[in-house]
């Protein structure tokens, strides 16, 4: 490696350039470009059968694409078979082999060509010993609980010391408990190996709580990709602001631009916004989205911005807040999350009318954008977010 | 609410008895019946075998007793004469080399239905494959007759391509015995083996690739291992089958076909002559009792030999 390189700006690991996949008719991936660096932990997330777990297929050979490139630590893998990519994968459901021990297992690609023994048994040891292995090394993979069987899986791939470690949803078939503990210990291993990690899964608090940064895939394309807070406070397009967090989105026209805040005519009330950078023309449709969290309710009568009648119509405590849910006048939803349950809004009753508010500076525009090539077909509307 | 409704529609006490009643006559027949069937057409025959075992004959006439003297018989011609012992071992020598070549031939053909056809042919390629199976055993033997024979289509085919001296003599070899036997066991291997290696998780062997195994370690290091258990039981079973068939040495075989032990007959064949011979039926049971404790030890060894590789799969 030479020194120049070193001293440059971030190096880049992993870079998919348009990469597209397709399934007969089906449409899997639909150009998807993306760059991972050096010793980042990358979470993609999205539904089921958005196409996260197919890339992460096609990164490892495990599936071909229809057209694309890729790029690993510069050199192009493209046509590089699964078996000679210095990518590893983590699986969903282990894949350990049943009829091999733990060590036998964990040492398996290290086995695959020449090889010397003892130093094959000595990178073993060590890597058993860094995800707490060590005494189950002469152990069947029956014998093993879950989490046991995962960290198998990783030491597995991390003992053939590859340039991007690729996990598939690898904490889902764990209890709930065993997840967290697993999910701090999956980021310290990451940090102290400096290794980069593509982590596919559909639970949100897993890629938050561990990626720096994180993609939000659907139907095969790329939403959104950036760090955690981004994507929460300020999604991108309409299906992030639905997917992520627990946002209230309100759709309507502008009616009117001054001091930089736009207003916006909605089903039960004109909402303001901070116009941003380019902000829509009067008379353009556009979604406004705003955080359960942000939203607050006042004493009816009491004047404020973004005013909003509503009848508390539910309430679900989760003990360290309570989610209500509103209904308005036009029958749309509203949600609203405290974190000191009884201070406010006391024990708010059923039925209750309730007025809400909150700061038009918490208020995300989303400009709905027709998507390239399906212009006719009705009710494909994707939203872009505006200057933030 | 649904549940105060149940106990309203069930009077207490007396259906709940005739419930567990029913469930347990309903137990009975289903143990009863599997029981009775093995009983009548397994247990009591083979019981009949033994016993007849210990019968003599005295004036060409069936007489009860406990004599030991036909095992004494059989004993004493063991390496004279009929020399048994040499048939045992053709019959042994023929059935394990089949029951190799069997698995040898299958065992390809499984792997390239699991792994090269698409999984939607799977069914129509089984189908084929398990086709000769509902032909008759006794027809496809006289086909092989046909090809195998010294002027057969075989040698025929050979000498019109212009390979005159290329000329096999196969029919009436214990060669022609086991390829009857193996196209008699195929169908049924090919189930088997299907079953064991369509079972093996896929993700196995894409996680094998991914760490680096090219498509033939993957083979060895885990397809092979892993269908250890089912190579063995259909193995076990071919060798079984093969060691207590008559057809294929009697119609392929010529009664004694050649092979490395000489031209000796198979044991089974050997049964067969007797019983069609002579009019000693004791005698006959005796030797059918050798047959049938050869075979048990064969099963014994063959599941001894699957309990260690399920021992070693953990």
């Amino acid at each position: 490696m030479n020194v120049i390189s070193d001293i440059a700006a971030p190096q880049v690991d992993l870079e998919l350039r348009g990469i597209a996949k397709n399934f007969g008719d089906f449409v899997a991936l639909e150009h998807v470009d993306l760059s991972i660096e050096r010793g980042e932990f990358v979470a993609i997330m999205g539904p089921s059968g958005c196409g996260k777990t197919t890339l992460l297929r096609i990164v490892a050979g495990l599936e071909s694409m229809s057209s694309g490139q890729l790029l690993l630590r510069g050199q192009d893998i493209s046509a590089l078979p699964v078996h000679k990519r210095s990518t590893r994968l983590v699986w969903q459901n282990f894949a350990l082999f049943p009829h091999l021990n733990v060590r036998q297992n964990i040492a398996f690609g290290l086995t695959l060509g020449r090889h010397d023994k003892a130093a094959v048994k000595a990178k073993v040891d060590e890597i058993a010993e860094l995800v707490q292995l060590g005494q189950f090394l002469d152990r069947r993979v029956s014998q093993l609980s879950g989490g046991q069987k995962q960290r198998v899986g990783i030491a597995r791939a991390l003992v053939t010391e590859p340039e991007i470690l690729l996990l598939d949803e690898p904490l889902s078939a764990l209890d709930a408990h065993l997840r967290i503990r697993m999910q701090s210990e999956m980021k310290r291993l990451q940090q102290r190996l400096g290794l980069s990690f593509l982590y596919v899964t559909h639970n949100q608090s897993e890629a938050f709580s561990m990626a720096d940064r994180v993609v939000v895939m659907n139907k095969g394309r790329i939403e959104q990709y950036g760090p955690p807070e981004e994507i929460y406070t300020r999604p991108r397009t309409h299906f992030v602001a639905e997917f992520v967090g627990s946002n209230n989105i309100f759709d309507g026209k502008v009616v009117d631009m001054q001091d930089g805040l736009i207003r916006v005519q909605c089903a039960d009330a004109i909402i303001s916004a901070a116009a941003g950078e380019r902000p829509p023309g009067k008379g353009s449709t556009v979604s406004l989205v705003v955080q359960a969290d942000k939203v607050r309710s006042s004493p009816i009568g009491m004047p404020g911005e973004n005013m909003l009648g509503a009848v508390l119509s539910g309430r679900e405590f989760t003990g360290s807040q309570v989610i209500y849910y509103l209904e308005t006048a036009s029958g749309g939803e509203v949600k609203m999350v405290a974190q000191e349950p009884f201070s406010q809004t006391g024990r708010a009753a059923i039925n209750m009318a309730m007025q809400l508010y909150w700061s038009p500076a918490d208020t995300v525009v989303l400009r709905p954008n027709i998507v390239p090539g399906v212009e006719n077909m009705p009710g494909r509307h994707s939203y872009v977010a505006l200057g933030t | 609410m649904v549940a105060a409704d149940v106990p309203q529609s069930i009077p207490t006490g007396v259906p709940e008895a005739a419930a567990t009643a029913g469930l347990n006559s309903l137990k009975a027949v289903g143990i009863g019946v599997p029981l009775l069937y093995s009983l009548t057409f397994f247990a009591a025959p083979l019981v009949f075998l033994v016993v007849l075992g210990f019968w003599l004959v005295e004036d060409f006439q069936v007489v009860p007793a406990l004599s030991l003297d036909n095992y004494l018989d059989i004993a004493e011609h063991m390496f004279a004469k009929s020399n048994y012992a040499l048939a045992i071992a053709q019959s042994l020598w023929v059935a394990l080399t089949t029951a190799f070549f069997a698995v040898l031939v299958c065992y390809p053909m499984v792997l390239a239905i699991v792994y090269v056809a698409p999984r939607s042919r799977h069914r129509l390629l089984l189908m084929l494959a398990v086709a000769p199976f509902w032909s008759s055993y006794v027809l496809r033997l006289f086909s092989w007759q046909i090809l195998l024979a010294n002027k057969g289509i075989v040698n025929s085919g050979l000498a019109w391509a212009g390979f005159e001296n290329l000329q096999f003599k196969l029919l009436y070899t214990q060669i022609a015995t086991r390829i009857g036997l193996i196209h008699y066991l195929a169908p049924i291997l090919i189930v088997v083996l299907y079953v064991t290696v369509a079972n093996i998780d896929r993700h196995l062997i894409q996680a094998a690739r991914d760490l680096g195994a090219t498509r033939w370690q993957a083979f060895r290091r885990v397809i092979l291992p892993m269908s250890r258990t089912g190579l063995l039981v259909s193995t076990s079973f071919a060798a079984i089958v093969s060691f207590g068939d008559v057809l294929s040495g009697a119609l392929l075989g010529g009664g004694a076909g050649a092979s490395v032990l000489g031209s000796v007959p198979l044991f089974s064949n050997m049964i067969m002559s007797e019983y069609a011979s002579s009019t000693n039926l004791p005698r006959t049971a005796a030797l059918a009792m050798i047959l049938v404790l050869v075979m048990v030890l064969m099963l014994a060894g063959g599941a001894a030999l699957a309990e260690r590789t399920k021992v070693d799969a953990g």
